[in-house]
């Protein structure tokens, strides 16, 4: 351990004893006494080491989170619906998953992005999203209505089933009246069969 | 063409499968007094554009015809009925047009069948001249009973979904297409429009408060108030023809099922049952039955069942997708639309699964068909001119034209009862 380090490891220390209250004797002694308790100042040398890794850890990962509440703050874009009511937000964080044409189930490649999806969720208890279930244009308004409902349940089952509680959850079907891609082709089409995840609370 | 002996002579049978137009000769009407002569001119077009999209007639106006006949104004001599047969007219409508001395409008006209020689009706209508497209239709009404032994639907109007911006906004237009306008104004997600029994109100699914919820607004674009929100779906509302309930989609419990409600949205009642995606209700005009899609079988096919939800059974069997029922008001037939060959067209089928006729085909996708109120004509959207438009045909596909000039984007038409 270098200069630094050691430097760390003392202002370390002096937080802990601050934080404990505990009066733990400091490291730095008279020649004499230290000498004496050589072997005690050595075990507990290296619990107080072990103590301080700890709480360098600890601080560390209090700031890797902070860091990544501001990127998932950063990430939220406010969406602008002016005839739908509520002020809600859309992250990049929190991905879109596709239907097959006709389906609703979820297929695998989907269901991983709905895990990692329910991870961001689990880290961040206090938000609330709407799941929206989309269809491409093709087949009758009014059906496609009912397979979007079918869509936006499927996924929010799906976020309940890995830990997400339904309270933090609702769904909503747009059946193909809000498509992400205006084209008449397969390559628009499949944009359009999707789940999206709006947050309607932070 | 049928002549009961002691009756009314029917002209045309336009419930039939194929039938040749009345070709019905139009002399220019007659302005009397100090009458504007484009009162006179704008009923005249009106006549004339009714009876064209009436479907049974050939409307030969007077600019089609030889002098000195062309120039001729308002009500022919009886006696010389014969001089107007040239252009191969059976039929013969004139009028005049007036206002007297309170400035109402007054509309006279006369119908005669040239080919028997004879005097057929003589009516004529009086109103303030605000009301000059109504009497106009009204007199289109008459020629369409008089030949044909049932009333036309001049005087109907149609409502549709139409885009605006990112959304979509309830709009109404008479059945020739005129005085379009848009009923709705929120800027939201507004979808399938259905009139009440006195063609007053509008029922309609928006999604103004972040959910597809009811509501109701009056036909004038009054008084918008929100119906019902239960959870999830609202949607497709179908009014019962008695008025006192509405049957539509709820998803109140994770999919989309047929339930009723009444009238003030209260009292909600699940009809459908199993695991199927159930949508599109549709009355039948009794109001004993309900025609709906489910996807029970694997693919969205056409049900019927009784208004209670007991007896349910499948109607089509052919095609792989088949949807957006709608029950004839003259309760034989039912309307909707079906996968074909990749597009989507609009068939009929009897009630009793016999008689499958396709009405649409090589022409776009076409979907969402809906009876006028005698069951004569079908309305329904279709994108063959390029974006969504409506259109109107005649019940046996013929005669099929766009409701409107406007460019595009109209979907979910719902036809009026025949207003006063």
């Amino acid at each position: 351990m270098g200069n630094k380090g050691l430097v760390v490891l003392v202002l370390i220390l002096c937080v802990g004893l601050l934080l404990t209250g505990c009066p733990k004797k400091t490291v730095v002694k008279e020649e004499p006494s230290m000498k004496k308790a050589e072997e005690p100042v050595t075990e507990r040398e290296k619990a107080a080491k072990l103590e301080a890794e700890k709480e360098l850890a600890r601080i560390r990962e209090e700031e890797a989170k902070k860091a990544k509440e501001k990127e998932f703050e950063k990430s939220l874009v406010a969406k602008k619906e002016p005839g739908i009511a509520g002020e809600v937000f859309e992250s990049r964080l929190l991905k879109d998953i596709r239907f097959d044409f006709d389906k609703y189930d979820i297929r695998p490649g989907d269901a991983e992005i709905l895990k990692e999806n329910a991870a961001l969720l689990m880290q961040y208890p206090k938000v609330k999203i709407q799941v929206e279930g989309h269809c491409d244009e093709r087949g009758t308004n009014e059906y496609n209505l009912a397979l979007g409902e079918r869509r936006a349940n499927a996924a929010k089952r799906y976020l309940i089933s890995v830990g997400i509680t339904a309270d933090r959850i609702s769904a909503i079907s747009y059946g193909e009246e809000k498509p992400q891609d205006a084209g008449h082709n397969e390559e628009a089409w499949s944009k359009n069969r999707r789940g999206h995840f709006v947050i309607l609370s932070k | 063409m049928v002549i009961p002996p002691a009756e009314a002579r029917v002209y045309l049978d336009i419930n039939a499968p194929t039938f040749v137009q009345i070709p019905i000769v139009l002399p220019k009407w007659n302005t009397v007094n100090k009458t504007p002569p484009t009162h006179t001119a704008k009923v005249y077009d009106i006549l004339t554009n009714d009876l064209t999209l009436a479907g049974f007639f050939k409307v030969i106006d007077h600019s089609r015809l030889p002098s000195p006949l062309k120039e001729r104004e308002g009500i022919p001599n009886p006696a010389s009925l014969r001089e107007w047969t040239s252009n191969g007219g059976e039929i013969l409508l004139a009028g005049e047009a007036l206002l007297n001395s309170n400035s109402n409008l007054i509309l006279k006209f006369h119908l005669f069948d040239l080919v028997e020689q004879k005097h057929l009706v003589g009516k004529q209508y009086e109103g303030p001249s605000q009301l000059l497209r109504k009497m106009a239709h009204r007199i289109a009404d008459e020629v369409v009973l008089q030949l044909t032994g049932e009333k036309g639907v001049h005087n109907t109007k149609i409502a549709f979904a139409s885009v605006q911006g990112g959304g979509k906004e309830i709009s109404i237009s008479d059945f020739d297409g005129a005085e379009m306008k848009q009923i709705t104004q929120n800027q939201s997600l507004n979808l399938s429009p259905a009139w009440s029994l006195d063609g007053k109100t509008i029922v309609f699914t928006s999604y103004l408060r972040r959910n597809p919820d009811l509501y109701l607004i009056d036909a004038d674009g009054h008084n918008f108030r929100r119906l019902t929100s239960y959870p999830g779906l609202n949607a497709a509302p179908a009014w019962s023809p008695d008025g006192r309930k509405m049957a539509l989609m709820m998803g109140m419990e994770g999919k989309s099922d047929i339930y009723l409600i009444d009238a003030n949205g209260n009292n909600p009642k699940k009809l459908t049952t199993g695991h199927g995606n159930e949508a599109s209700p549709t009355w039948s005009p009794d109001g004993r039955q309900i025609a709906f899609v489910s996807d029970r079988s694997g693919s969205p096919q056409v049900y019927i069942m009784g208004a209670d939800g007991s007896n349910v059974r499948r109607l089509t069997y052919e095609g792989s997708y088949n949807s957006k029922p709608s029950w004839s008001p003259k309760g034989d037939r039912i309307a909707f639309c079906g996968r074909v060959e990749g597009r989507y067209d609009i068939l009929t089928i009897g009630v009793d699964g016999s008689g499958l006729q396709r009405l649409t085909s090589n022409s776009g996708s076409n979907e969402s068909p809906c009876w006028s109120p005698e069951g004569r004509y079908i309305a329904f959207s279709s994108n063959r001119l390029g974006g969504s438009k409506i259109f109107i045909m005649n019940a046996n596909g013929f005669n099929q034209r766009p409701l409107t000039s406007a460019k595009g984007g109209e979907s979910s038409p719902a036809w009026s009862r025949q207003l006063e």
